[in-house]
């Protein structure tokens, strides 16, 4: 019956008892929710990284958006050939504006640049260009 | 073990009641001698509002050096007004060798004014008995001889009763206690909802996985996943690389440079810059150096060699 005296602190006791339950059942919320999230916002940001990427290098439009290169200068300038997902292609007397619009559009296309060779031969420009996607 | 204490065995406290000593728990039952006891007709409802007027009530009948406290209850139109004074009432009790924790609740006589049809004898000299709506104390004397008494058992036990608290032998009084209780649990509880707030939190992010995956069902295999972010990883990271250095290089022709050839592969690149004359030449070479391109010659005829690799 000695709770009977006491039972006043017993009831501070209990709720503080409570208390410090909650607190621990906070505090590991917490922490594994901030560990959870993470780890999630990471998998989602991974996911997303992932979706770009894969949006830019499977994109399926590449072999289309690379034949405008062949429009950038005349036909008998060029040298075209094209197999598969594979491309070889040789520019050939080009002028300096000429130049910076095939490389410029080289640099933006979602490809593999397997060899870019450029050639001064006085004043004009020779270019050779593989890739693949 | 009842927890309505009702149950309990009822003793009747007196003042020169023989000393107890008891082995469990019991109720007891205050006589007069313990409280006083006052009857009001007010168009009051409810004991809540009553009991706030019950100190005015018995304002200049009490001593004011104690603390009363008030039990207040209806019978019939008239509400009874008790007051008693707990420690005084404990100290007795501990005099009689009754401690508070032996104590399940205290009722007083009047609770049980019904129950006294006759009169309840207290000791050699006093008995207990309802004269005019009130339990009063009278000498056995006055009982007419032969008449008829009751024994006091746990049939007058009342409904209601006062629970003697261990505030006289506690650190806490019920008040403090109260209302440390109170702000433990408000404290708690709203340590609850934060938590639970956190482990939402976390699942509006595996919602938004879940979109993803739903979007994309090509991606739902984890290995699948590892697999093409690795490939493409790889991809993006060497043809950024080589696209940077053709946009660096061509930055660094300013008046006086050309480009003599410019050849890259997967593995590097190697370009000669071919300048008008040896100034050009060497601001040149400090440029590619201020780029960070390491290998960096100059060759017969003003040509700068500029090597790298991916």
């Amino acid at each position: 019956m000695i709770w009977k005296r006491y039972q006043n602190e017993l009831i501070v006791v209990l709720a503080l008892l409570l208390l410090i339950i909650a607190l621990v059942y906070k505090n590991v919320q917490v922490s594994s929710s901030t560990e959870s999230l993470a780890l999630s916002k990471q998998e989602v940001r991974e996911f997303k990284e992932l979706v770009i990427l894969k949006k830019r290098w499977l994109d399926k439009r590449t072999s289309k958006k690379l034949d405008k290169l062949q429009k950038l200068v005349p036909s008998s300038k060029l040298k075209w050939q094209k197999k598969g997902k594979k491309l070889t292609a040789g520019f050939h007397g080009l002028s300096s504006q000429e130049l910076n619009k095939v490389i410029t559009m080289i640099l933006n296309l979602a490809v593999q640049i397997q060899m870019l060779e450029i050639r001064n031969d006085h004043g004009s420009y020779n270019v050779e260009f593989k890739c693949k996607w | 073990m009842s927890f309505l204490g009702n149950s309990k065995p009822l003793l009747l406290v007196y003042r020169n009641m023989p000393k107890q000593s008891l082995s469990d728990t019991v109720n007891i039952m205050l006589t007069p001698q313990f409280y006083s006891l006052k009857k009001e007709t007010l168009p009051l409802k409810y004991a809540f509002q009553v009991k706030k007027i019950a100190p005015s009530l018995f304002d200049g009948l009490l001593e004011n050096t104690e603390k009363y406290d008030y039990l207040v209850y209806r019978e019939g139109e008239v509400w009874v007004f008790i007051a008693y004074n707990l420690k005084a009432i404990n100290h007795f009790l501990v005099s009689k060798g009754i401690r508070s924790e032996q104590v399940g609740k205290i009722f007083f006589a009047q609770q049980a004014l019904d129950k006294f049809t006759a009169p309840v004898l207290l000791g050699d000299k006093d008995a207990l008995a309802a004269i005019d709506g009130s339990v009063v104390l009278i000498p056995q004397a006055a009982l007419e001889e032969g008449s008829e008494t009751l024994t006091f058992d746990e049939r007058f036990t009342p409904k209601h009763g006062v629970v003697l608290q261990g505030a006289f032998n506690s650190f806490l009084s019920k008040k403090q206690a109260i209302a440390l209780a109170t702000i433990f649990t408000l404290f708690a509880l709203a340590f609850f909802l934060e938590g639970r707030r956190y482990s939402e939190g976390s699942e509006v992010t595996k919602a938004e996985i879940e979109a993803l995956l739903e979007e994309y069902p090509a991606l739902q295999s984890q290995y699948t996943r590892k697999s093409i972010a690795e490939k493409y990883r790889a991809i993006d990271k060497n043809e950024r690389k080589k696209r940077d250095r053709v946009k660096t290089l061509g930055n660094m022709i300013f008046k006086g440079v050309t480009v003599d050839t410019f050849k890259m592969d997967d593995k590097g690149f190697l370009v000669r810059f071919k300048c008008t004359d040896a100034k050009v030449a060497k601001h040149l070479k400090e440029l590619s150096k201020k780029e960070g391109f390491s290998s960096v010659k100059t060759l017969t005829g003003n040509i700068v060699q500029i090597e790298g690799k991916l």
